[in-house]
């Protein structure tokens, strides 16, 4: 049980191409990094140029590097594809579209680059579910140190497509505060393959690396905002109290690591299926710091005290990045350590988590309906759903896991699409955000008005949307779990939320533009982000069978290379 | 969502059911997309689509078995969410058909009476959306479905109250929303917990058939009972009983017109047709068990909603009132549990849809007009308007229930199965007869008597093409107050049927049974029902296979 | 089932370590300098370090030494960010205490 000593340490075996959907984003991150440090301007022809190519190239990649997640004899595979001419002339098609839309959308060229990665991670993740997950289930990555199960696949490709999302956003947004540059694009991608290793970490260690990776490029991308005090103010914020929670999680781990030997999460799920400690004492103790850890991570109250500040001064779609891939890398750690590894002592942690969920969904409820700042709103809101992602992993069950997921799922579009609104609306150093400025965006821009109305209603849990099967899958597993009162709690506590976000549409319907209001101008690329955030939103809303499915493919395991 | 329709009754050769849920959808969809150039073509085309969808329940009403209107016809039903057990089923009874024709009819005419004040593109697709919700539920067969319509319901009319509305508009849309939301929180629970636990109990996978649901009873007695609460708790929001119903008055009040016919019409018997369909169905032993409690709120929302009424000085806000006692009547029929109680309450359904929908239209009228709707400003408007005042005395008095119209025959019915069940809350409701009588006919006299003075002698009379919207309402009001057989004979099988699913399922429960059938004509009717029973086994079979 | 014991020898380092975490978070909370709560945050880190090695040295297992210096390397990052954003915050305006740093409230 206990490893021994070694000087012959065996390389771990490695699963390349299962990594793809990991490494794409890192070493995306690295190589923009290079490019842009190598090549400060583009030459003025080659500028003009650029756009429509790097779309070109995006399709070729997604096709490639998902042809080599997915494929066993790649090559082969890649070679008969191209051997075929009407498959040859439909991605010839399909490149040359790529490109007219990468220069339809007025993109730059950091913000077309990051797209271009986060959609051959996009890509890889499915090459990876379809045609290795699948077929023959769960695969360790690295040793066992990482491990590529359904659970970790679809946080990756949550992650990926907040990427995408968020660089659209992110792109005018840039331009409109002079910070135009490739910096915050290479953090985000940082902090997206961070996440992506949280989600496949089978080692506290690792997980803790990844943490830490994820969290710091957030810190600095919240502080980002030079001209503005308050944005480098919630960067301070969020990194102290961040650091604090980093401590509370790393005591958990040596505690933990104390109490059974080992930090693998592979071998601490064994022992405690195997063994009971006679003095759980420690065990108990790193479970409560690893918990603490996390909730931070999560903002679950009552370690949310740092998400209002640091989503009002943060700017607008950073936040929408870290309300949907920080927060689901956040969850993927807690459901993968308490969840999975934790199994056997469910009934030790189900009542804090239980009690960590009430909590977080009446604080988030109650404290933001007495909010005047549409983004200190949903800040809050982000936190009552924290609560009710909680309520799912309350159940410990695979009924509660898969709820989770597809709140992540269904939540990260949601909040995109929330704060891509947000975004737009609050124009210059975004100084519009509180309430009064949403007053008559329904006359000055009522496609606007009705997207942020769609994503409102979503988050409130009405029908139709995504957001409600979010909320039913979740109440359903508190109530397989026999968990009454929580699930209760948690509908009642909706619907005080509710009164929240119908305020927000009151004033975007009843209130009155002030005449000199500037008017508001929608850049393509962000409206496209907030129209995929609509359309996916809806569309899983109505049509929810598919989604629901692969969440319930999606349980995590613990599993080693070789 | 076309691909989700599968199969269909024989003689009907497309899901007609599904249609009725779909048409209205993507006409609110098609609303969307009409350029806003041409403002007028927003309610010609609301009209047509809220007119095919009446067109296509005519051809329900027609192609309906009424000899086995005890089990579900035109059953469509196709998977939705595979891995949970939820299926888009759609089915009619005889319970569900007149709730179901009420709203094909309702929402042509409302669209047709009153033009949208500003932004009629939204103004219209609210109200189609909200035409998809309404039918939605009623045809509902399974519980995630009904639950999603039951929800959908309220963003539009929301909307409507909020957008459109008059006075303290906001406040009174979001106390709809919120009262209702709250409500419908316990029923998610209580839907979820019906689902797992009947799975858990049975061993079967996870559905939320209602057929299946209902026929498999598998709950212990104090959990039904539990749940049966949490799904009441929702109903009685949406009735709305007593103590939870103060956001009617401000929200029909605040209402614009069509909002208010509408929220009158269908979206009040949502709460009451719920409680029949998935509190009695699903629950025999729990409604067996609370049905004093609820009779009882059913009698205090009659007294309290009639002596409200009496004291309102808004025409309109009395009108909300009367409503809330007229609600009182159905629930005491219903919750009588026995046949003449239970086709009271729903022909009064039916009929408080009629006359009180009329009733808000012509207050709408007169808000138009006058633009007040305080009984003291009005007053002697019969000299100015002799047609609108006759029109408004009908219909008045049929929501009075005088004999001979159709307030009179649910009415009675109601009272005289609550009668014979719980006898001393009928007779103390039998006087909210009386008061309603009271309230109404003062009302009238001071609205239309009296000497006219001011704007009000330069009332305008009811016009033609207003005349022609009411024509409809009237016939309603006079046929079913006549001749209500036609009706009660498609409804009185699948009441039957409900109480023998009662008698099946609950130990030592007598039905009260009054045993006054004959004058109303369907005592061969009843025994018909019971013939038809090997059939109904049949059906609810063919319901959970197609789910399944 | 195995019933297992794992007998610590080191009772003494993980008080230790328990404390100077203590101290650190109490720091942390109490402390208005940010400096000085970088300093915090490091004594926290660092008090988890000594119960790493402690571990370590009782399971007879180098995984706990190695978690060492991967917990340095994540403080040392930390510092440069934390440093780089007091800096930024400065140059706006000197002599900042958390209190300050007080645009943002409810």
């Amino acid at each position: 049980m206990i490893a021994q000593l070694d000087s012959t340490v065996a390389r771990p075996e490695i699963t390349w191409d299962g990594l793809l959907p990991i490494l794409t984003l890192g070493v995306g991150a690295l190589l923009l990094v290079l490019f842009r440090s190598l090549m400060k301007q583009l030459p003025k022809a080659a500028a003009d140029q650029a756009v429509p190519v790097i779309g070109g190239v995006t399709v070729i990649a997604m096709w490639v590097v998902g042809g080599f997640a997915g494929t066993d004899v790649p090559l082969a595979g890649l070679r008969d594809g191209l051997g075929d001419p009407v498959f040859f002339l439909g991605l010839l098609i399909m490149v040359g579209l790529g490109g007219w839309f990468a220069q339809y959308l007025r993109l730059s060229v950091d913000a077309a680059l990051t797209v271009m990665i986060g959609l051959t991670s996009l890509a890889a993740t499915w090459g990876v579910w379809t045609d290795r997950y699948e077929i023959d289930g769960a695969f360790g990555l690295v040793g066992d140190q990482l491990g590529a199960d359904g659970f970790s696949l679809v946080i990756t490709g949550v992650i990926a497509s907040a990427i995408v999302l968020v660089a659209l956003l992110l792109d005018d947004y840039l331009e409109r505060e002079g910070m135009a540059g490739a910096d915050m694009y290479v953090l985000m991608l940082f902090s997206g393959a961070g996440g992506a290793v949280m989600a496949s970490a089978n080692d506290l260690i690792v997980l803790f690396l990844a943490l830490e990776t994820l969290s710091i490029a957030v810190y600095v991308m919240a502080a980002m905002h030079m001209r503005r005090s308050e944005s480098q103010e919630a960067g301070l914020k969020y990194f102290v109290l961040g650091a604090f929670s980093s401590a509370f999680l790393l005591y958990g781990i040596a505690l933990t690591y104390g109490a059974v030997g080992s930090t693998n999460l592979i071998v601490i799920a064994d022992f405690l299926e195997q063994n009971r400690l006679v003095e759980d004492g420690l065990l108990m103790a790193g479970m409560a710091m690893l918990l603490v850890g996390l909730g931070f991570k999560v903002a679950a109250a009552p370690f949310h005290a740092w998400t209002p500040d640091v989503y009002q001064g943060a700017p607008t779609p950073v936040v929408a990045f870290m309300a949907s891939a920080v927060k689901a890398a956040g969850f993927a750690a807690l459901v993968r350590v308490f969840v999975t590894t934790f199994a056997d002592h469910a009934d030790d942690w189900q009542p804090a988590v239980y009690a960590l969920a009430i909590l977080t969904l009446v604080v988030g409820s109650f404290m933001a309906i007495v909010q005047r700042d549409a983004k200190r709103m949903l800040a809050y809101s982000s936190i009552s759903h924290a609560g009710f992602i909680l309520v799912g992993v309350q159940a410990a069950s695979n009924e509660g896991v898969s709820s989770v997921l597809f709140y992540a799922v269904a939540y990260t579009f949601l909040v995109i699409g929330s704060f891509g609104v947000l975004s737009i609306v609050s124009g210059e150093g975004d100084r519009g955000t509180s309430l009064d400025h949403l007053d008559g965006l329904s006359t000055r821009r009522p496609a606007l008005a009705l997207a942020l109305t769609v994503f409102l209603l979503a988050q409130a849990g009405v029908p139709l949307t995504s957001g409600f099967v979010a909320k039913f899958a979740v109440i359903g597993a508190a109530v397989e779990a026999r968990s009454y009162w929580l699930a209760i709690a948690a509908m009642v506590t909706a619907v005080v939320s509710a009164f929240l976000y119908l305020r927000i549409i009151l004033s975007m319907y009843l209130g009155q533009a002030e005449d000199d209001a500037p008017t508001i101008r929608v850049p393509r690329a962000a409206g496209l982000a907030i129209i995929v955030a609509l359309v996916i939103t809806v569309g899983f809303g109505l049509v929810p069978g598919e989604l629901d499915d692969i969440t319930r493919d999606a349980i995590p395991v613990l599993i080693a290379a070789g | 969502m076309s691909s989700l329709l599968a199969a269909s009754s024989a003689d009907v050769p497309f899901p007609i059911l599904s249609a009725l849920v779909v048409t209205p959808f993507l006409g609110a969809l098609l609303m969307l997309v009409l350029p806003n150039g041409r403002p007028e073509y927003f309610k010609q085309v609301a009209f047509l689509v809220s007119g095919a969808v009446a067109g296509m329940t005519a051809w329900v009403m027609v192609e309906f078995d009424k000899h086995t209107a005890d089990e579900f016809q035109f059953v469509d039903s196709a998977e939705w969410i595979a891995g949970l057990g939820i299926s888009w089923t759609l089915g009619l009874d005889g319970i569900s058909l007149w709730l179901v024709v009420l709203t094909a009819a309702l929402f042509p005419l409302t669209i047709l009476a009153i033009e949208a004040e500003h932004t009629p593109k939204a103004y219209y697709a609210w109200l189609l959306l909200l035409e998809a919700g309404v039918m939605g539920v009623f045809l509902a067969l399974d519980l995630f479905a009904f639950f999603v319509f039951f929800e959908i319901v309220l963003v539009p009319m929301y909307f409507l109250i909020g957008q459109w509305g008059h006075g303290a508009r906001a406040y009174a849309a979001t106390k709809f929303f919120v009262y209702t939301m709250f409500g419908s929180a316990f029923m998610l629970v209580g839907i979820l917990a019906t689902a797992f636990l009947t799975a858990a109990e049975t061993g079967n996978a996870v559905s939320f058939d209602l057929v299946y649901l209902a026929e498999e009873q598998a709950l212990a007695t104090t959990t039904a009972r539990w749940i049966f609460l949490s799904f009441a708790v929702a109903f009685a929001v949406k009735v709305p009983l007593f103590p939870v119903h103060t956001w009617l008055p401000d929200a029909h009040t605040n209402a614009p017109t069509a909002g208010s016919v509408i929220l009158a019409g269908v979206m009040l018997k949502l709460g009451t047709y719920g409680l029949l369909r998935f509190g009695i169905y699903l629950f025999p032993e729990a409604s067996v068990y609370f049905a004093p409690a609820l009779v009882a709120l059913g009698t205090i929302g009659i007294i309290y909603g009639a002596i409200a009424a009496t004291m309102q000085k808004d025409l309109k806000r009395l009108v909300a009132y009367s409503s809330v006692a007229h609600l009182g009547f159905i629930v005491i029929g219903t919750f009588a549990l026995n046949t003449e109680g239970l086709s009271g309450g729903l022909l009064q359904m039916v009929n408080h849809g009629i006359s009180t929908g009329a009733l808000f239209l012509l207050v709408g009228w007169i808000y138009d007009r006058r633009h007040t709707r305080l009984i003291a400003e009005l007053g002697g408007l019969q000299k100015p308007a002799p047609v609108f005042a006759a029109v408004f005395m009908v219909v008045m008095l049929s929501s009075v229930g005088l004999p001979g119209l159709n307030g009179f025959v649910g009415e009675f019915l109601a009272l005289l199965g609550a009668f014979a069940a719980h006898r001393w809350w009928a007779i103390v409701a039998a006087t909210g007869v009386v008061i309603a009588a009271l309230y109404l006919l003062w009302a009238y006299q001071r609205v239309f008597h009296g000497p006219a003075e001011g704007d009000n002698a330069e009332m305008k009379d009811l016009t033609w093409s207003e005349g022609a919207i009411m024509v409809p309402f009237l016939a309603a009001i006079f046929v079913m107050g006549l001749y209500p057989a036609p009706v009660l004979e498609r409804m009185e099988p699948a009441v039957d049927a409900l109480i023998e699913h009662i008698e099946g399922n609950v130990e030592d429960f007598d039905e009260a049974d009054a045993d006054q059938g004959e004058d109303l004509d369907v005592d061969d009717l009843k025994d018909l029902g019971k013939k038809k029973d090997s059939k109904a086994t049949d059906e609810s079979a063919l319901v959970e296979g197609g789910a399944g | 089932m195995i019933l297992a014991e794992l007998a610590l020898t080191s009772p003494y380092y993980l008080v230790l370590s328990a404390l100077l975490f203590a101290t650190g978070a109490t720091g942390l909370l109490i402390r208005r300098n940010p400096l000085v709560m970088f300093m915090c945050v490091e004594l926290m880190l660092n008090g988890v370090n000594i119960s790493f090695v402690a571990f370590g040295a009782d399971l007879n297992d180098v995984g706990g030494q190695i978690s060492v210096f991967f917990v340095l390397v994540v403080a040392a990052v930390e510092v440069v960010v934390g440093l780089a954003l007091v800096v930024a915050i400065n140059r706006r305006r000197s002599d900042a205490t958390a209190d300050d740093v007080s645009l943002l409230r409810g």
